[in-house]
């Protein structure tokens, strides 16, 4: 018969509160005395790591728990089974702490961490030079990165575990270590940034990654601080023993207890580490003591040291011989069990439990809560997923399920939830499982983190019934499969030689993909499971395995890696993913002579073309040397000549710029199909030559150099140069048209109609008149265009003649013509009665 | 001046003012302003992983867009201090964090390089955070590496994809997609179109049929096949937002003609004149004022740029600009104006000037208190209107004297001339002309360009002359143009006959112009009245009609391309009175929208032109066994109002947009999402090509 839930309730605050102690497992004599040892514990029922304390002395005596060397550290399931031994080699150790998925990272003085899984391989990352250089003399290691103390007593901060660069946080300006120190991780500070609480002399830093605010508080020095799960409070251990628990922002204090006034307990103060969000556990060799908002406290007491593992909903202690945890009672358990208690669902308990004895009472209970009784069957569900043994989970749900019987309409959901939630929990709970997880940590958790943690620990079956149980992807939990398979499978099973080594492979690149196929795992990544197989010197298998891939992002870097070069190319053109083409190029581009880099693209063809045209848009920006080389070695005349041309565009340099088009003329003159941009560009350098002559004779007043053709001209004209202008014209064959034109617009702009009228009369107009009178009046010139009116076509005079303004010339035009009609209009549309009456004049002088 | 209130006007004012009101029935379409809402979101997150205040140093080209999801007090919200423009100099800032926001180019990069080392010489301490535009790229890793920088940046991504401009458009606003896909032969932007149409999936559904035309945009499809596959598929299909019927991509090289032409419906026309740069057009204050109503403030971020003078620099006096947004949102009238034909946006002008004046009488018909107080309460509606009219106006009294110059008008002759391939020769002596006259380079070009593929090239000799003329008028520097503009992939000028070795790709990029022209039904004769034109896309170019929405059409309006509507009505003897107002989108003729069956009867029309034509059903949505497009199309229904999407890969203008709602108008149950890598004209395509925009640095001798 397991004990009644309020077996292991202790009451405090007169009865109001209680906590609850549970053994979660029964580890006698499992794991060594932690005294001797540092210890890590990972949260949400995760392992322990353990590593000798080198500060202390070991009796090594016969028959006693085998002593660890130095340079060791061991991991235990909160089960007390030993799970991996890992060994250090490098230097002294700092610091070890648990990530978020259940990884081990140990950190070194030199500043250099390894982040290990569970199955003992490992990344190897360092904090950079400085650390390296001053040391590392204390870390902080929370869920999703680090914060490193180091040498001169600056803080680094790491974020995340892939190898981030490490972050100065705002110097602290210390001159000697603190105290004690402890930080905030940021997903629980309000900036969502990290923050370092550090205890000098009297007071606090909180230090973050732009500044140090002293808190000035005068009750320290603190000999532990600790922050609470959520971030919001504070414990802190002063020198006198007195254990202060405040606010982040020190603006409300919320508990004050003396510690020096607990009896029977003697040493120092081990740990202090908070039990969820409101209470706070103090520890010392053989007693746990927690104590509550109002400094009431309860006494938990062991045969020995303990180590006090903080989870969100409450504490998990290592002692010698049993994992315990502690925590509050959970509302909904107590308003069932609560002893008297008459809430809706204590009754609906007790009314189901009346009904399981065939009792009529139950009917009367439930008729008595019938308001309440959804709410009453939603807290017997949830005092379900509270308990820890099957049998009163069983019971709850139970009572839930009876109650809801009498709900016409209830959302089942919650219970099936439940129901599945619990039978996933009761089996990793198990001892040789050893994830003593709860409810509320495996909601906060989630699943797949669940899942995650079972198959890190090469539970692969159970992980994916979970997954499978759970409707979830089994694809994480088949990839890891894939990838210890490989590592455990040896090449050749049976046979020698190659051909043996080939089947071995066939053999388990078959038996993956079967796997992956029958189980649905169509998303799986090949190229993480090939990656591992070519890590592991499997070539041929990586080969094999890669063909499965659909992801050309992923399978490009492992076939570089493999030297299949050209392969990788074409599946990087293939993917159309630019950037990953250029990934190709410029690992490449490092790595191969020039000519065989060249080569692989010159050879490729159409296929690899794009990758070509993406090189170049890169050489021409970046390395313009190497596309020189490049259209040189492939005789791309055309466009080694634009590139020069690009080159000269922007020169400043006047004999640089003739030259390098020159140049561009050179290897366009070389390709027959390109005499007409040859020619032009010929035509370029010569009037680049022409007009440095002009400026040297213009005595550098006036800028030619770079102008068009166009603008040459016409900056001769306007300054006076006509006779030079007329040289540019003949030099390039400057059409009279054109040259027409230029003339007008130069001349009118400089307002010299002495000239325009020369040049008009010069020859015959090619381009007409009527351009001139137009252009005159829209430059707004029309008096003087006047004058080019009577050289138009006849009868357009009288309506330019209305558009330079001029209505009398229009009139007497009319006149001329003996246009009565014309006139007419030209009366109606006058501006004003004198000019009308003028033009009456004139229209009377008509016969 | 129309008689106020004759019950056809009314009526055509209701067709026009409230289009969407017709189909409130429907479902409705996909909600772009979740677009929107994700790239703001995105943005917030970027910042917000930089703690305490940052100077943000900006990418000119990512402003713009920027501006269309975000605005200035935004980012202060979110710690920026200072903002300055990415380019070469040294950087001032005065606070510890440098947040650089840029797209992955090389000339970005270098230039952050440039100011890291700078600092590191005056031994300042920042920190440096490098957010790139759409994604982390390897190059600029290997950049800052090669600059030695690679330590001091951290660098993250801002995954900014479609932006929303208008109701049924979204557009990358990348406005160099033209010229890296088709001149550099990169094609960074086929990829980023790609993962950004798979984002839209996400959104709104999959693709059931993707159609195409033209060589990129089947590598697109492709591509977009390959995502699709990789989607992780729904868990329950039947929750599913389903809202595309199918996905039309074009590439731009399908149909080069159109953005060579001048537009000429109103937006088009604004953009062709004035420029409009990611829906803000930059206008002189006193076409602004002297009311500034509520959409006019510059609330576009940083929209004050230092150094991006529109186009439209040359063209108008030069007093204080500003800038303004052009949107329908918040300018109901300007949803009205935008897709007209600028001949007969005077006329709308003027009635709805006299509506309005309607609208304020009624205030003397106010008798009692509570019309009083009714009119009040639509007061406020009224003076926005009042506003919106007299920006419009002045707009518009802007335009007109840029629409009446020679070279305008010369150009559009020219145009329409060589559109109808008559007496060709004569055009191109007439473009010469242009040059000799000195007119707009790219105008000229234009007209180079569009002789060139409706002719089937130009005699080599006269080419030669005309480009040699070219290059003396407009300087040697742009030889490089026209060599692009002549090499494959574009070929849009092309000499006629080919040169002797004709290359493969040479020659199968000639365009089938003249056959095209009465295959897909381009020129409608008798242009005598805008108006009736209205009846057809082409009233979008005043007599013809763009080839890439008549290829749309072949999808989704089959009937629209074989003949006119109008006409087809004019048969049935119930027809609409013949008074210039006939309502051609009101119920009588909405006809309802025909399933998608592919190319279906225009497959000769397709293979006849160059590129690939694709057609297909996403491999993901193939149900295993017989692939039969044919039978997964699903009929939509009056009920089930389907969307289909057309894909510009390397832009479109405002015209075609204008056409495709057109096109939306004439059916029910099928709407449009017009989605693009930026909007373009004629004028910034050459501009681009050219590599004359405004910042690029290069030219400095023009």
């Amino acid at each position: 018969m397991v004990d009644h839930p309020t077996a292991s309730w202790d009451a405090m605050q007169d009865g109001k509160v209680f906590y609850r102690r549970q053994q979660v497992y029964n580890i006698s004599n499992k794991l060594p005395k932690l005294d001797d040892f540092v210890v890590a514990g990972c949260k949400y029922g995760g392992p322990l790591a353990l590593m000798r304390d080198t500060s202390k002395m070991v009796v090594i005596a016969r028959g006693s728990a085998p002593v660890l060397s130095r340079s060791q550290i061991q991991l235990y399931s909160p089960a007390g089974e030993s799970l991996l031994i890992l060994s250090w080699d490098q230097g002294k150790v700092i610091k070890f702490g648990w990530t978020a998925d259940e990884r081990l990272v140990v950190l070194n003085e030199e500043g250099v961490y390894r982040v290990y899984d569970l199955q003992g391989d490992y990344q190897q990352y360092t904090l950079g030079g400085e650390a390296t250089e001053l040391g590392v003399i204390d870390a902080h290691i929370h869920d999703n990165g680090l914060v490193a103390m180091i040498g001169n007593l600056n803080l680094l901060e790491v974020k995340g575990w892939e190898g981030g660069k490490p972050l100065t946080l705002a110097n602290p300006g210390l001159h000697e270590p603190p105290s004690s120190w402890t930080i905030i991780p940021p997903d629980f500070t309000i900036s969502r940034h990290v923050e370092v609480l550090l205890s000098v002399d009297s007071t606090i830093y909180i230090v973050d990654n732009l500044e140090n605010v002293d808190q000035r508080i005068s009750r320290g020095p603190f000999t532990h601080l600790a922050a609470s799960p959520n971030g919001k409070s504070l414990a802190l251990l002063s020198h006198s023993g007195l254990l202060w628990v405040v606010s982040t922002d020190f603006q409300r204090s919320l508990a004050e207890f003396n510690t020096n006034e607990v009896a029977g307990v003697d040493g120092p103060i081990r740990q202090v580490q908070w039990c969820a969000n409101d209470a706070v556990i103090v520890s010392w060799d053989g007693l746990v003591l927690l104590v509550g908002p109002f400094g009431d406290t309860l006494q938990y007491f062991y045969s020995g040291s303990s180590y006090v593992i903080p989870e969100l909903d409450g504490v998990r202690v290592i002692g010698p011989d049993a994992c315990d945890f502690i925590q509050k009672v959970p509302a909904s358990t107590l308003s069932i069990f609560k002893p008297g208690s008459t809430s809706p669902s204590a009754t609906l308990y007790d009314a189901w439990e009346n009904f399981s004895k065939r009792s009529p009472k139950a009917d009367e209970s439930i008729r008595s809560i019938r308001p309440d009784l959804a709410t009453a069957v939603d807290e017997c569900i949830d005092a379900a997923g509270q308990e820890w043994e099957p049998k009163w989970q069983r019971r709850l749900l139970n009572a839930a399920k009876f109650g809801r019987s009498f709900l016409d309409l209830h959302n089942p959901n919650d219970f099936v939830n439940m129901g599945q939630a619990l039978k996933v929990l009761n089996a990793v709970r198990v001892w040789d499982i050893g994830i003593p997880i709860t409810y509320s940590q495996y909601n906060y958790t989630s699943s797949t983190h669940l899942v995650n943690r079972l198959t890190s620990r090469n539970l692969h079956l159970l992980a994916l019934r979970i997954s499978t149980y759970l409707s979830l992807k089994p694809d994480p939990v088949l990839k890891h499969w894939a990838c210890v398979k490989i590592t455990k499978s040896k090449p050749s099973a049976t046979g020698t030689g190659r051909d043996a080594e080939l089947q071995g492979d066939d053999e388990v690149c078959r038996s993956i993909v079967e796997k992956f196929s029958t189980l649905g795992g169509g998303s799986v990544s090949y190229a993480d499971i090939a990656k591992k197989a070519w890590e592991v010197g499997r070539l041929d298998l990586a080969t094999k395995l890669l063909d499965h891939e659909q992801h050309a992002s992923d399978q490009v870097p492992l076939l570089l890696n493999m030297k299949e070069d050209r392969l990788a190319l074409i599946k990087a053109v293939d993917s159309g993913d630019t950037d990953l083409v250029y990934h190709v190029l410029l690992h490449l581009h490092k790595r191969l002579p020039l000519g065989n880099f060249f080569r692989v693209l010159e050879d490729g063809g159409e296929r690899l073309a794009p990758a070509t045209r993406l090189l170049q848009v890169y050489a021409r920006e970046q390395n313009r040397e190497m596309l020189r080389n490049f259209y040189y070695s492939d005789d791309r005349r055309v466009e080694s000549a634009t590139l020069l041309l690009e080159e000269a565009a922007v020169m400043t340099d006047q004999g640089a710029k003739i030259d390098t088009i020159k140049a561009a003329q050179k290897f366009l003159s070389e390709d027959k199909d390109r005499a007409f941009e040859a020619k032009m560009v010929d035509e370029n350098a010569k009037l680049l030559v022409l007009q440095r002559q002009l400026e040297k004779d213009a005595e550098g007043r006036i800028d030619f150099f770079g102008l068009s053709v166009n603008e040459t001209i016409r900056t001769c004209l306007v300054n006076g140069m006509s006779k030079k202008a007329d040289n540019v014209k003949d030099a390039f064959k400057v059409p009279d048209k054109r040259f027409w034109y230029i003339k007008l617009y130069a001349l009118t702009s400089i307002r010299d109609f002495e000239a325009l009228d020369a040049f008009a009369k010069s020859k015959r107009s090619p381009i007409g008149y009527e351009t001139f009178v137009r252009h005159l009046i829209e430059k707004g010139h029309s008096k003087e265009a006047t004058a080019f009116v009577p050289r138009c076509d006849s009868n357009r005079r009288v309506d330019l003649y209305v558009d330079c303004g001029d209505w009398r010339a229009a009139g007497k035009e009319c006149k001329e013509r003996g246009d009565k009609a014309k006139m007419e209009q030209l009366r109606k549309n006058c501006p004003n009665s004198l000019l009308a009456r003028e033009l009456d004049q004139l229209a009377a002088g008509m016969k | 001046m129309a008689a106020p209130s004759t019950p056809n006007s009314t009526k055509d004012e209701q067709r026009v003012h409230h289009p969407s009101r017709l189909e409130q029935d429907e479902e409705p379409g996909p909600d772009l302003s979740i677009l929107k809402e994700i790239g703001k979101k995105a943005l917030i997150d970027s910042l917000n992983s930089v703690n305490g205040a940052k100077t943000l140093v900006l990418d000119n080209s990512i402003a713009g867009p920027l501006g269309l999801v975000t605005d200035v007090s935004l980012l202060k919200h979110h710690g920026v201090d200072k903002m300055f423009w990415l380019e070469s100099g040294p950087l001032t800032s005065t606070t510890t964090n440098v947040v650089y926001l840029c797209r992955p180019l090389i000339r970005n990069i270098k230039i952050v390089a440039d100011q890291i080392k700078g600092h590191a010489r005056e031994s300042q301490k920042h920190a440096y955070t490098l957010i790139l535009v759409p994604r982390v790229s390897t190059l600029v890793k290997r950049i800052l590496e090669e600059e030695g920088v690679l330590g001091e940046v951290n660098i993250s991504s801002y995954n900014l994809q479609f932006i929303p401009l208008a109701e049924d458009v979204v557009s990358l606003e990348n406005d160099n997609a033209f010229k890296e896909i088709w001149v550099d032969g990169d094609e960074t932007s086929i990829y980023d179109s790609a993962q950004a149409l798979v984002t839209l999936q996400r959104l709104f559904g999959p693709f059931p049929r993707v159609l195409g035309k033209g060589n990129f945009a089947f590598r697109l499809s492709q591509l977009l096949d390959k995502e699709s596959t990789l989607l992780p598929t729904n868990n329950d299909p039947s929750v599913a937002p389903d809202k595309f019927d199918s996905l039309i991509i074009l590439d731009r090289r399908v149909d080069m003609i159109t953005p060579l032409l001048t537009q000429l419906t109103y937006e088009g026309l604004v953009d062709e004149l004035v420029g409009i740069k990611n829906s803000y057009v930059e206008l002189p204050q006193s076409v602004l004022a002297p009311q500034t109503g509520p959409g006019t403030q510059p609330t576009a971020g940083p929209s004050s740029s230092p150094n991006a003078p529109g186009p439209a620099g040359v063209l108008i006096s030069r007093d204080k600009k500003k800038k303004h947004n052009l949107s329908a949102s918040t300018d109901p009238l300007f949803e009205e104006l935008r897709d007209l034909n600028f001949s007969a946006v005077g006329k709308k002008l003027n009635k709805v000037a006299h509506r309005l004046d309607e609208d304020y009488k009624r205030r003397h018909q106010a008798k009692t208190v509570a019309q009083l107080k009714d009119f009040v309460g639509k007061l406020g509606g009224l003076q926005t209107e009042h506003q919106s009219l007299g920006l419009h106006t002045r707009l518009s009294e802007m335009l007109v004297p840029l629409t009446r110059t020679t070279e305008f008008n010369k150009s559009l002759e020219i145009q329409q001339n060589l559109l109808a391939s008559y007496n060709v020769a004569n055009q191109i002596t007439a473009i010469e002309d242009m040059i000799a006259q000195g007119a707009e380079m790219q105008i000229v070009l234009r007209l180079l360009c569009l002789a060139s593929i409706t002719s089937g090239g130009i005699k080599t000799k006269i080419l030669e002359r005309i480009k040699r003329d070219f290059l003396q008028a407009y300087g040697y520097h742009l030889l490089p143009l026209l060599l692009s503009l002549t090499a494959p992939p574009l070929c849009i000028l092309q000499p006629n006959p080919l040169p002797a070795p004709t290359p493969y790709e040479l020659a199968a990029s000639k365009y089938p112009f003249a056959s095209l022209r009465k295959s897909l039904r381009l020129l409608i004769d008798d242009i005598d009245n805008v108006e009736e034109l209205e009846n057809d896309i082409s009233y979008v170019y005043s007599g013809y009609a763009p080839i890439s929405v008549r290829l749309v059409q072949c999808v989704a309006q089959k009937g629209g391309v074989l003949s006119n509507p109008a006409l087809d009505k004019a048969d049935k003897p119930e027809g609409e009175p013949a008074d210039g107002t006939v309502d051609v989108s009101s119920g009588t003729t909405k006809v309802q929208a025909h399933p998608i069956v592919g190319w279906k009867g225009f497959e000769d029309v397709l293979a006849s032109m160059p590129g690939e034509t694709v057609d297909f059903v996403p491999k993901g949505l193939v149900p295993t066994g017989v692939v039969n497009p044919g039978s997964i199309v699903r009929t939509s229904s009056r009920e089930q109002a389907k969307t289909t999407a057309v894909f510009f890969l390397g832009g479109c203008t405002y015209t075609e947009i204008a056409a495709i709602r057109w096109v939306a108008k004439q059916n029910i149950g099928r709407r449009f999402l017009i989605a693009t890598t930026g909007i373009i004209s004629g004028r910034s395509v050459v501009e681009r090509v050219a590599g004359v925009s405004p910042g690029s640095g290069k030219d400095a001798s023009i």
